[in-house]
């Protein structure tokens, strides 16, 4: 295989990953924002879900600009569909969250399923100078001193789902889960 | 295709019906992308079945809520809880989508799939080796979830899958795990699986 046919798949595979991340992460969102009857996180769900839909329209474009053989027809097909069924575990996250949207009071039976607990979300951004800069989630160790879990990080108009190397920068706004005595542990760590 | 059963009404707490579904749709999305990236149809057919079950559990539900609705008031709260419910059963149906690549004999390109296996930093398939500590173990007894948070979502001995097993159930020499949950813990787990290098006692 030529290494510009190489370098191309990469950069289909870096955007079906995108899209199954982004979708993956809409779903943990949206059952929060019913969990916390949050505006806010099912607001961010949506954004995303129009992310997805740009993400998509551009990883398909991709895959039928690339030149490939008559065989591999069908593994290229099969790529095309996994882009699609990204697409529609999307909308089935901003399905979720239009409940709160509605202003519908999410039912009590939702969110004990969700989790029975009194978890709030908090969004707290990192300022400079806090120990958090620079640091990877692991080395954050946010749940270990805080108690509280990160759902995302919010860096411009991107959400990044967290991955244990994830690295914190100033200014990233972290989207967390917890009871909320945690929120003020985070909050503190987050300045400084 | 699969005969459709017919579903009929059973007193079931909607509380158990839709946390079910969740649970299981969500499973369901590791275990299709896991179909998918490594190829396997048996795993691909058997999540085609349990996307058959979440379609029951939906009408379950749907009935169960219905029943449930005595005013305006409930039917304004239940129809959130019928929308939450149905986009459960979405996911579900995404999953079964994937699965479907697989069945359907279109399969995915398989350089995508070595590539993917790089950048895939939450599920793993191990094969469990003879020498390995976990063989002979109770899953319950692993205790993985707190030791390196992860979790085994599916395993297959011999031509069976056992989807979400029991903590009761036992690990042997040749089975083959699927394993979801953070990088440090997968890569943890994959060698104790594999048993690259003796690390008992730690």
């Amino acid at each position: 295989m030529s290494q510009e046919k190489q370098a191309r798949f990469e950069e289909i595979v870096e955007r079906l990953v995108e899209l199954k991340d982004t979708s993956e992460l809409m779903i943990d969102l949206a059952y929060s924002s019913l969990l916390s009857n949050s505006r806010e996180l099912a607001e961010e769900v949506q954004r995303l879900e129009e992310r997805v839909d740009k993400l998509h329209t551009s990883f398909e474009l991709l895959v039928l600009q690339s030149e490939f053989d008559k065989e591999e027809a069908k593994g290229f097909l099969g790529l095309i569909r996994l882009g699609v069924a990204t697409e529609k575990i999307a909308d089935a996250a901003a399905q979720i969250s239009e409940v709160v949207l509605r202003g519908i009071e999410p039912h009590p039976v939702l969110q004990l399923s969700i989790r029975a607990a009194e978890e709030t979300v908090a969004y707290v951004p990192v300022a400079k100078g806090s120990p958090l800069v620079d640091k990877t989630l692991t080395e954050a160790r946010i749940p270990e001193e805080t108690g509280m879990w990160i759902l995302a990080i919010r860096r411009g108009n991107k959400s990044i789902r967290p991955k244990p190397d994830s690295k914190i920068e100033v200014g990233d706004v972290l989207i967390a889960s917890g009871y909320a005595e945690g929120v003020e542990s985070l909050k503190r760590l987050s300045k400084r | 295709m699969p005969a459709l059963e017919k579903v009929r009404y059973k007193p079931v707490p909607v509380r158990d019906l839709f946390l079910e579904m969740k649970n299981l749709s969500e499973l369901m999305i590791d275990l299709a992308y896991s179909a998918a990236l490594f190829n396997d149809r048996e795993l691909a057919e058997d999540i085609l079945e349990l996307e058959n079950r979440v379609d029951t559990l939906d009408y379950l539900l749907e009935m169960t809520i219905m029943i449930a609705a005595r005013d305006a008031h409930d039917a304004e709260a239940l129809a959130g809880v019928s929308a939450v419910a149905s986009a459960a059963d979405k996911i579900s149906d995404a999953a079964a989508d994937i699965a479907a690549i697989v069945t359907q004999n279109i399969g995915v390109h398989p350089i995508v799939s070595q590539v993917f296996e790089k950048v895939e930093e939450r599920l793993m398939q191990a094969k469990v080796s003879a020498d390995s500590s976990l063989a002979g173990q109770r899953v319950g007894e692993l205790d993985l979830a707190a030791r390196m948070g992860v979790d085994i979502i599916a395993l297959r001995r011999d031509k069976d899958w056992i989807i979400n097993p029991a903590k009761t159930e036992h690990i042997r020499s040749g089975d083959v795990l699927i394993v979801r949950g953070v990088h440090s813990g997968i890569k943890e787990f994959k060698e104790l699986a594999e048993q690259k290098h003796q690390r008992r006692g730690d």
